[in-house]
């Protein structure tokens, strides 16, 4: 018999759920993470006595307690997690700036719709239409690729309107550069604009505490600190890995959220890894701001999709960063939340992986500097600029969440190509999380969820 | 088991499955998934808690015999005669 019927490896979100589903249901399941904490790309760490949330600006999916068909609920209950006693702080309200105009929305979708019938008067028929057609498609039937821009066109024909509402859908969860998959775009139009941001209370770190004790209390089991060196095979099947330091653990099955470049390169696994690495990532500044200076920014809202340019062009900047468009996120500007003091106000650009790669420590540190500095100083046009009393102010690049997540090439959102199925050559081993497809914390989550109940509790 | 107790385990499954269960309108002879708005992974954790429980493995193609309270209780009673 095997050391364990599931070994999954990654103790991020997709992972955690994962682990729960198989756990729930009696599987003996071991979680092996590389670091110290669980999280991956959604995890936390200290400053100052501050705790810092890496990749969290909002989740995504609000529901209500109640509305049992909405992706938030299913998922609690799938994990059985109850949602009564999960409490949620919804989003003050966004805003989508560009120089010709300003778009708000909030989780009551009349905002925004209010906002494009002042702004394009004659469009109302038409976005009527394509909120119709983003009801009526079934994101999770298997379909070919479609561009998002040519329906978006089609239907919209108003450039200015399709480059704003792509703004926030492609920077919370596009892997691909320019274009979306038309599916993903209706994922993510629902998650964002019909459904709306949320924050559950308290931080990531007592959401992830839920989790983990929430897998413990099934008997699965946890090993921090154990990267995984190879997945082994045997004859044509996977039949377990070998840490780091030589120790092989046997199973049944295994489940790898490490994404496809990482699974390929722990099992062998000969395909073109440079297609399924994306190009999309990003830095990110945090800035630890005294109370009273708040009054110095525009804080009236909890995130600004900002874009200095005219147009809006989802790409790897040529430069190590582009500060023309990003988003600026002020983490303590929920419904119902007391003001924290220092405040936070988090800014996001698209970064170039391979330039940040090719600097040296002083050259790395001193690139960090100034262009966190341009990054505030864009944020700036927006919101004002920086008080001069920011209390602290860190940074993570690619090569940061390159580091401290497993994706390769500090990808956020993964390899452009993902494996839906969640199937690989060896008829045991899976993958879940990012590169199968489900973005952002509830996309992940299920993707765990439903990898597991596809292949996993069926036999 | 007897039929009244079966049922009682089916409804105490869902209610532990779906803490907005509510089933003072239930009708035992119409499906439980529009009644009750589950999905099909709902569903299929209905099937896993049995099997979980009971030992029982129930094909898939069966699953359909599960559509009502009135049907799972037909479907179980022979299965759970000794249980």
């Amino acid at each position: 018999m095997a050391d364990y019927q599931l070994i999954i490896i990654g103790c991020g979100l997709s992972g955690l759920a994962a682990g729960i589903r198989a756990a729930r249901f009696g599987r003996r399941t071991l979680i092996l993470e590389q670091h110290t904490v669980a999280g991956g790309l959604n995890s936390y760490y200290h400053r100052r006595g501050v705790l810092l949330e890496t990749g969290l600006h909002a989740m995504t999916n609000f529901a209500a307690i109640g509305d049992k068909r909405a992706p938030l609920n299913r998922l609690f209950r799938q994990l059985k997690l109850s949602r009564r006693a999960f409490v949620t702080h919804e989003q003050i309200g966004s805003e989508i700036v560009f120089p010709q105009l300003r778009l708000a929305f909030s989780n009551d979708f009349s905002l925004l719709e209010a906002g494009i019938a002042a702004a394009f008067p004659g469009c109302m028929d038409r976005f009527a239409r394509l909120v119709r057609a983003v009801d009526a498609y079934d994101p999770f039937a298997p379909a070919p690729w479609r561009s998002t821009r040519e329906f978006l066109s089609s239907i919209l024909a108003e450039p200015l309107l399709e480059d704003m509402l792509l703004l926030p859908l492609m920077v919370y969860g596009n892997a691909e550069e320019h274009d979306m998959d038309l599916g993903q775009f209706v994922i993510m139009f629902r998650a964002v604009f019909q459904d709306g941001f949320f924050r559950p209370q308290g931080t990531i770190r007592d959401f992830l505490d839920m989790l983990v004790a929430q897998f413990r209390r099934f008997d699965g089991e946890i090993r921090f600190q154990s990267p995984v060196a190879s997945i082994i095979r045997r004859h044509d099947r996977v039949a377990g890995v070998v840490l780091a330091d030589g120790e092989e653990i046997s199973s049944d099955a295994v489940l790898s959220t490490v994404g496809i470049p990482g699974t390929a390169r722990l099992a062998g696994w000969d395909l073109d890894v440079a297609a399924h690495t994306g190009r999309m990532s990003f830095m990110e500044t945090i800035a630890l701001v005294p109370a009273r200076s708040m009054a110095e920014l525009r804080h009236d809202r909890t995130i600004f999709f900002y874009n200095l340019e005219p147009t809006f062009s989802y790409q790897r900047p040529d430069d190590l960063l582009d500060v023309s468009w990003g988003v600026i996120c002020f983490p303590g500007n929920f419904q119902g939340l007391e003001a924290a003091d220092p405040a936070q106000v988090r800014v996001t650009n698209a970064a170039n992986y391979e330039l940040w790669q090719r600097l040296e420590d002083d050259d790395y540190r001193r690139a960090k500097e100034r262009w966190s500095a341009k990054s505030l100083a864009a944020a700036g046009k927006i919101i004002g600029n920086s008080p001069a009393d920011i209390v602290y102010q860190d940074s993570f690049t690619p090569l940061t969440i390159e580091r401290f997540t497993a994706k390769a090439e500090g990808a956020v959102y993964g390899s452009p190509r993902k494996i839906r199925d969640g199937r690989t050559p060896w008829p045991n081993l899976f993958i879940a999380g990012t590169d199968q497809g489900y973005l952002g914390i509830v996309g992940a989550m299920l993707s765990g969820v439903t990898i597991v109940n596809q292949h996993l509790l069926g036999s | 088991m007897t039929r009244d107790e079966i049922k009682d385990m089916i409804l105490e499954i869902i209610e532990d499955i779906d803490e907005e269960a509510e089933f003072d309108q239930l009708d035992p002879d119409a499906p439980l998934r529009d009644q009750l708005d589950l999905d099909s992974m709902d569903f299929l954790d209905i099937v896993m808690e049995l099997r979980k429980r009971y030992k029982l493995q129930i094909p898939e193609e069966e699953y359909p015999q599960l559509a009502t309270l009135t049907s799972c209780v037909n479907y179980l009673e022979p299965r759970l005669k000794d249980a």
